[in-house]
């Protein structure tokens, strides 16, 4: 089977890449190379989870599975501690399934993985894996194997401080800036995607994996504050000579990340198979949406009392819910979540809904929301989900007990500022349940219906293209339109057995699978040839 | 290949401090720091730590010490406030309590 190239791009929509893919006045085509895949390939839209967030979306994309069972629900998780919350990074000791990453391993496919959310620590893998979204302070823990980042150190120009994440500036997302901090934005982004990209190309080069994957998520950074100088929607009446300034700072970016996929193809090799795909798309939001203000004036929350210290501060200025606990029944925890947690009380003086009235009160709440109206009278919240609907699974009892969709797809805030719903002064980007999906090379379709997949639908292409099994236990399928009938033919999709259980996973106690269990799936595995020696 | 780690349950009091501090010395070894690490190091006041790194030593250490639900938060929280720095000792010692 031909080598597999996978580009992830964070956030990337085709109400964008259209404009990015076709000549456009004084501009010229910005992304000449993924124009020429989208013409001779395949491409669609991809429709994320139902909360189209990073660390769920990206988490689903490489598994297969849906959150409900890998247990990714948003950047952090918590623990109810009866009068406080503590708060923690998720991390992929939280998936409870196997990765596109394990699952090739061992049928000895060699593996090169780079960028993808949720991978710290990492797990061993045939090849080498650089866990995304770490500082540079932990960025030698958070690759594999031992001696990965001495050699990745030794790549002329390399810095660990450009490369990895950057927690305090990242989490400037969101906030308004003036035209000199979004230019310097756009900035500081150009270089993390370059190291990047420095790394990719000689490990491509070097060591020729079967499964090359790297994820660029710079597009996501910017597009979430220089949206509103990209939409074509929004600039379709014209714009200021700043934000023509700002455009073609950002269209240089776009330029630029169009040169690293060309080439990295370009090292695959002409047999190589090329996919791209992107965790979510890209909207406009329009309004802040200040969710805990409004379960407060309905009494559903109280808020803790900020005594003055620099710690009540801290927390009050965080993205997390700064309550009083003894008296909260339900409250949205990060404004990444969109999701509103229902308290349970099971025992006796613990605050929290009495179990037998979940239900009631759950339907209570659900129309509470649906009720909240903006300035202009319309509504804003447009849907609530309930877990058992959206997140099905063995770790659905992580989720939140209802997720909420906005008018125009933003993100909640959970400050405690007044009004409720406003008006954003300057537009920002805000994901949208739609991303994209391309595929190129032998024997990939040229199919251009844009029928809709789904994000499940992606491990199953990859392994497929590796010419692996597709397991039993993945919700997602290769799509009929994507490879062309001569493909199918002389390649029929396979159905291989399910994914090996991952016993080490925080929540794989509930799994109910033993060591012995586990050591008997791998030795059938091992039999019928899905797991070297 | 086997994609998952072994788990290992076999540690003493003081095997548990020498694996903590080989743990954090394994963290800050790119930090430029010219600290050593005893039971002594405060995390905060003498190696820098911020709340990312407390993460990165709990996820560190939940690997080492094989305790897939072992709570930092019993560590980090006390009397409903979260505290102001840890020694290298008082975490080898919570994990030997809860061993």
């Amino acid at each position: 089977m031909a080598r597999t190239l996978f580009i992830g791009l964070d956030g990337v929509t085709f109400t964008l890449l259209d404009e990015l893919v076709r000549e456009l006045p004084g501009e010229g085509v910005a992304m000449p190379f993924v124009a020429k895949l989208m013409r001779e390939g395949f491409h669609a839209p991809l429709r994320s989870t139902a909360h189209p967030l990073t660390p769920p979306a990206w988490v689903s994309l490489i598994t297969g599975r849906n959150p409900g069972h890998h247990g990714i629900f948003d950047f952090v998780r918590s623990e109810d501690r009866i009068t406080d919350f503590y708060w923690t990074l998720s991390d992929r000791l939280d998936i409870r399934v196997e990765s596109l990453w394990s699952i090739a391993s061992r049928q000895g496919k060699r593996v090169v993985s780079l960028n993808f959310p949720m991978m710290s620590p990492p797990e061993p893998v045939n090849g080498c894996l650089v866990s995304g979204f770490v500082s540079w302070k932990h960025l030698r823990r958070n690759m594999t194997p031992d001696g990965l980042y001495d050699r990745i150190k030794a790549i002329p120009g390399f810095s660990a401080k450009e490369l990895a994440w950057d927690f305090q500036r990242e989490s400037q997302i969101g906030e308004e800036m003036t035209q000199a901090e979004l230019e310097a934005w756009v900035d500081h982004h150009r270089p993390r995607e370059e190291q990047w990209f420095r790394v990719a190309e000689t490990l491509l080069a070097e060591d020729k994996p079967d499964l090359f994957a790297v994820m660029f998520d710079g597009t996501d950074k910017l597009q979430h504050q220089v949206w509103h100088v990209l939409d074509p929607r929004l600039i379709k009446n014209g714009m200021t000579d700043a934000e023509k300034r700002l455009r073609e700072r950002v269209l240089g970016y776009y330029r630029r990340l169009d040169e690293y996929i060309a080439r990295l193809a370009e090292l695959a090799g002409p047999d190589a198979r090329v996919f791209i795909a992107s965790d979510h798309g890209f909207t406009a939001s329009t309004e802040v949406v200040r969710i805990n203000r409004y379960l407060g004036e309905l009494g559903y929350l109280a808020w803790a009392e900020n005594d003055g210290s620099a710690t009540a501060k801290r927390r009050e200025d965080a993205n997390f819910a700064f309550l009083d606990w003894t008296k909260t029944l339900a409250f949205c925890p990060t404004p990444s979540s969109n999701g509103i947690v229902i308290r349970v009380a099971n025992e006796p003086g613990h605050p929290g809904v009495p179990p037998e009235q979940y239900e009631a009160f759950r339907a209570k709440l659900i129309e509470d929301l649906l009720a909240l109206r903006g300035p202009d009278g319309g509504q804003v919240i447009t849907g609530v989900m309930k877990r058992e609907d959206v997140f099905p699974g063995a770790a659905m009892h992580a989720a939140p007990d209802l997720t909420v969709t906005l008018r125009d797809h933003g993100f909640v805030s959970v400050r405690n500022r007044a009004p409720v719903v406003e008006s954003r002064r300057i537009i920002a980007g805000t994901h949208h349940p739609d991303g994209i999906f391309i595929g190129y090379g032998p024997g990939v379709s040229n199919d251009h219906s844009r029928k809709l997949m789904n994000i499940v639908d992606v491990t199953p292409t990859l392994l497929y293209s590796l010419g692996l099994p597709v397991p039993q236990d993945f919700e997602g399928r290769v799509r009929d339109q994507m490879f062309t009938d001569e493909m199918f033919d002389e390649n029929p999709v396979l159905f291989g057995p399910p994914t090996l259980p991952v016993t080490n996973a925080r929540g794989a106690a509930s799994s109910g699978v033993s060591e012995a269990e586990r050591a008997k799936i791998l030795e059938q595995l091992r039999a019928l040839g899905y797991l070297e020696n | 290949m086997q994609a998952q780690e072994e788990i290992s349950d076999t540690y003493n009091s003081s095997s548990t401090l020498a694996s903590v501090i080989a743990t954090i010395e394994s963290i800050v070894q790119d930090w430029d720091l010219d600290q050593p690490v005893d039971a002594s190091t405060r995390l905060v006041a003498d190696l820098g730590f911020e709340s990312i790194d407390l993460i990165q030593m709990a996820a560190a250490l939940e690997q080492e010490f094989g305790r897939p639900n072992f709570s930092f938060a019993d560590l980090l929280i006390v009397d409903g406030r979260y505290v102001d720095d840890l020694t290298v000792g008082q975490i080898a010692e919570a994990l030997d309590a809860r061993i």
